[in-house]
């Protein structure tokens, strides 16, 4: 529409937004939550005076630096990377509503990049209150960080007033920022707790620092699950009545619904068993590694949940998956799909002039003379603009071929013609009747003939 | 033949969130301070592997000095480029969007070659802080791996970069490399013959920057090294500033006489660009010249010089990051114009973030000022 669309075959632009993010997630959180372990615990050991702990603290801090400012960062510009690539107008119209909270964030992220490095290369250099108010400063700017990316996360889910303000208040402190921020905290802790066992599981020898280790780090892990479980309420509570009956109605939800609830259960009860009732497992680095991948699995579940409750919006009322903004969709369903958009209409003028109309328009009317083949490729060209964002063709993700296999013309032409109706996950038709057309020959074209040999034989053609 | 005209938006939602000319300083400001570190990394690593194989003990000496701090530095300008990359997209949305989505893959390569290239560095920093001159060879293949990656990185940006302002190319590009209307993601924008000389003029001016770099380490952060070490620097960052100078002035001809657009041209040889034009060209005469004052003196490069260097190299791009905002309007103009969009400036948003990036820059200062504290205590202790 507004932007080329970029097609990735079988896999589709925004699933690479989604792969991206998660990797991510699961840094960036560590990078909070350990930030803020390394602030506390650090201060402890200085105050215990325990020598051991803080040796141990700085190999942990060694690891942390190397996960978190390397590929934390990297991946971090790699989702402003794909968001660009594959929602380039929500990520207009979020870069022009949060520039000044993204710009502030920066400045917290520099902050944390400046005192990650100082706190790890100038450990023993530095005298220890100076030491320790450095790693505070890291934790406090890395919380701050996740607070403000939280809201603006939020802001996709819930616009709150915004849309009928436009002011950046009423997009920042909307009604699911409060919930997100809760959860994300609780994530990050719980998550730093994991990481902070599997590296001693597999660092340390001697049992007494481990079970100090253990001890300290059990706490905020337990903190966290008590605010993921709070935060995760809350979330559910503001979740807008679309996005709740998407939970319940979309199986690939239910599934990883299921799949979420199991995880994190499975992470609190190894908590329990382990580091509660049976500290000694927890030294195990195989134990270690498993409460980890649960909870890894856990927060990537919830993470895709996040994203796809959404649907059929990238920012929940303003912008569609369709790539266009709520408010166009009349204007464009009555000027027409191939007209309206700048690129739709740019293809159609070099490659179909013969629809095109003396003063520059597409010209609905001559869509439907057109030979069979171009049909099916105007058709096509409709598909990779109103409906590639959620659908592969023949293979991968959500692909459309085997959606409609074996509809016959008429239905998938009800099919297009009501989509918001058919499916509330689905965004609105936004074409003429003649544009709708090409794209149900684009469809009849892909779609596979119903599988044979199949009982009882198709009542309305007698075919098998 | 489609016209290029045809290809932007002009129904984009939203005015701009700030003033015309803060979106422009931001932009300008952080490219410039994203240069120093990327600069350092672009030439610096290359440079540093040269060094190992050709260079004298001294080279040598500054390479792993060098290849010890390339993991801040890295840090600092992953760091530093998210400020031009979000005010890019604040003001140039519709020509940064589609140039890069053109050449998706491409531009996307860069976080995969910049992890790599990240750890790779880690890798040899580590191996040579252990290990030592018995590091292994395949971790000093490493290195070379990661100065590749690095400087294909660059071709990657000046690719997106110079597409953007190609924006003649667009139609081409856009129906050779697509399926059904949608872009494969595919194209690069190595037929513009502006690409080229963009590309290496960048390399010039990051061996520039390299070269200013070593006055500056010597001068701060080498207390450590040998007085035999702190004056060989002064010679071959002169030497080395020279050649960057050299390779800068060639590729700078190359693209501004050789590949501008007569608009371009005119507008930038004529009042009132000229003098910009002319000063871009010049600057780095003037840390040449600082740097060779420098070389001419006895013993090693003191604090406040190689401080002068440093801010004088600082100006070299600012200076050039100036030129080439201006030389991007001009190439847009035709087609795009940032002052005809619509603003709605955030005032209170603004605000604070001003007040959050000078209290930023204060705590950063004051942990600094503890990290100069100590060192100095120790650059002490050890003389």
């Amino acid at each position: 529409m507004h932007f080329p669309w970029w097609y990735v075959d079988q896999l589709t632009a925004p699933m690479l937004i989604a792969a991206i993010s998660v990797i991510h997630v699961l840094v960036a959180h560590y990078a909070v939550g350990g930030g803020l372990f390394l602030a506390v615990e650090t201060t402890y050991a200085y105050r215990t005076k325990n020598g051991d702990y803080l040796a141990y603290l700085k190999r942990h801090a060694k690891f942390f630096v190397l996960l978190t400012v390397a590929f934390g960062a990297i991946t971090g510009a790699g989702i402003w990377w794909t968001i660009g690539l594959a929602s380039p107008l929500a990520t207009q119209v979020l870069i022009r509503t949060f520039v000044f909270a993204w710009a502030t964030e920066y400045v917290f992220f520099l902050a944390e990049i400046v005192s990650a490095f100082v706190f790890y290369y100038y450990w023993g250099r530095l005298p220890e209150k100076i030491h320790a108010i450095i790693v505070w400063i890291y934790g406090i700017s890395a919380w701050a960080s996740l607070v403000i990316i939280a809201a603006i996360t939020a802001f996709m889910l819930d616009p709150g007033n915004w849309r009928a303000d436009h002011d950046f208040w009423s997009a920042l402190l909307n009604r699911q920022a409060l919930p997100q921020i809760i959860s994300r905290t609780g994530g990050a802790l719980l998550l730093s707790s994991l990481y902070v066992y599997l590296h001693a599981a597999i660092t340390i020898k001697d049992a007494k620092l481990h079970a100090l280790i253990e001890s300290r780090s059990t706490r905020p892990a337990l903190l966290g699950a008590v605010f993921i479980a709070l935060g995760g309420i809350l979330w559910y509570v503001f979740l807008p009545p679309s996005a709740q009956a998407a939970l319940v109605a979309a199986p690939v939800l239910n599934v990883l619904m299921a799949l979420l609830f199991v995880a994190t259960g499975i992470v609190f009860v190894l908590l329990f068993l382990g580091p509660y009732r049976n500290p000694g497992w927890i030294k195990t680095p195989g134990f270690a590694a498993s409460v980890l991948l649960f909870g890894i699995i856990g927060m990537s579940t919830a993470e895709f949940i996040r994203e796809a409750v959404r649907k059929p919006y990238i920012c929940y009322n303003v912008v569609l998956g369709s790539q266009m903004l709520t408010d166009e969709v009349a204007a464009i369903r009555e000027k027409g799909f191939l007209e309206s958009g700048t690129w739709t209409k740019a293809f159609v003028q070099a490659n179909y002039p013969q629809v095109m109309s003396a003063d520059g328009h597409v010209d609905r009317t001559r869509l439907l003379a057109l030979p069979p083949s171009d049909r099916i490729k105007l058709g096509g060209m409709i598909f990779q603009y109103h409906c590639n964002d959620c659908h592969a063709i023949q293979k991968g993700y959500s692909p459309v071929a085997p959606l409609v296999q074996g509809w016959t013309p008429g239905m998938i032409r009800a099919l297009v013609n009501d989509l918001d109706r058919t499916r509330f996950t689905m965004p609105p038709w936004a074409g003429t009747p003649e544009e709708a057309e090409l794209l149900v020959s684009y469809l009849s074209d892909v779609s596979p003939a119903r599988p044979a040999g199949m009982l009882p034989k198709d009542l309305k053609t007698g075919t098998p | 033949m489609m016209d290029p005209k045809n290809l932007f938006d002009t129904s984009l939602p939203g005015g701009m969130p700030a003033p015309i000319w803060f979106v422009e300083l931001f932009k300008w400001l952080g490219f410039t301070l994203h240069e120093v570190p990327m600069n350092l990394w672009y030439a610096g690593i290359i440079v540093s592997m040269l060094l190992y194989v050709f260079g004298s003990e001294h080279g040598r000496q500054f390479g792993s000095r060098l290849m010890a701090q390339m993991p801040v530095i890295i840090a600092l300008g992953i760091n530093f480029g998210i400020v031009p990359l979000l005010f890019i997209q604040v003001g140039f949305g519709q020509v940064f969007y589609p140039a890069t989505i053109l050449m998706a893959w491409f531009w996307l390569s860069i976080i995969a070659m910049l992890v790599l290239a990240y750890y790779g560095v880690y890798l040899y920093a580590y191996g040579q802080a252990e290990q030592g001159p018995k590091m292994p060879r395949w971790k000093r293949a490493v290195g070379w791996v990661s100065a590749l990656l690095f400087i294909t990185i660059g071709f990657v940006f000046a690719n997106a970069m110079s597409l953007m302002e190609n924006v003649k190319a667009w139609p081409d590009l856009w129906q050779q490399h697509s399926f059904h209307g949608a872009t494969l993601g595919t194209a690069l924008n190595v037929a513009d013959p502006r690409l080229w000389p963009r590309w290496l003029l960048m390399f010039g001016l990051a061996l520039t920057t390299t070269a200013a770099w070593i006055s500056f380490d010597s001068a701060w952060f080498a207390g450590r090294e040998s007085d035999a070490y702190r004056t060989w620097t002064k010679g071959f960052a002169w030497k080395l500033y020279l050649v960057g100078a050299v390779w800068f002035a060639v590729a700078g001809a190359w693209y501004s006489f050789g590949t501008w657009p007569a608009e371009t041209k005119q507008a930038m040889f004529l009042s009132p660009w000229a003098v910009l034009t002319v000063v871009t060209a010049a600057v780095p005469c003037a840390v040449l010249a600082l740097l060779w004052f420098a070389r001419q003196r006895e013993g090693e490069i003191s604090r406040g010089w190689a401080s002068l260097i440093g801010l004088a190299q600082f100006g070299v791009l600012g200076v050039n990051a100036a030129s080439r905002q201006v030389v991007q309007h001009l190439e847009f103009a035709p087609y795009f114009d940032i002052s005809r969009q619509p603003t709605e400036t955030q005032w209170t948003p603004l605000v604070i973030f001003l007040v959050a990036f000078v209290l930023g820059l204060g705590l950063i200062a004051w942990m600094i000022y503890q990290v100069g504290k100590v060192s100095g205590k120790t650059q002490t202790a050890t003389t």
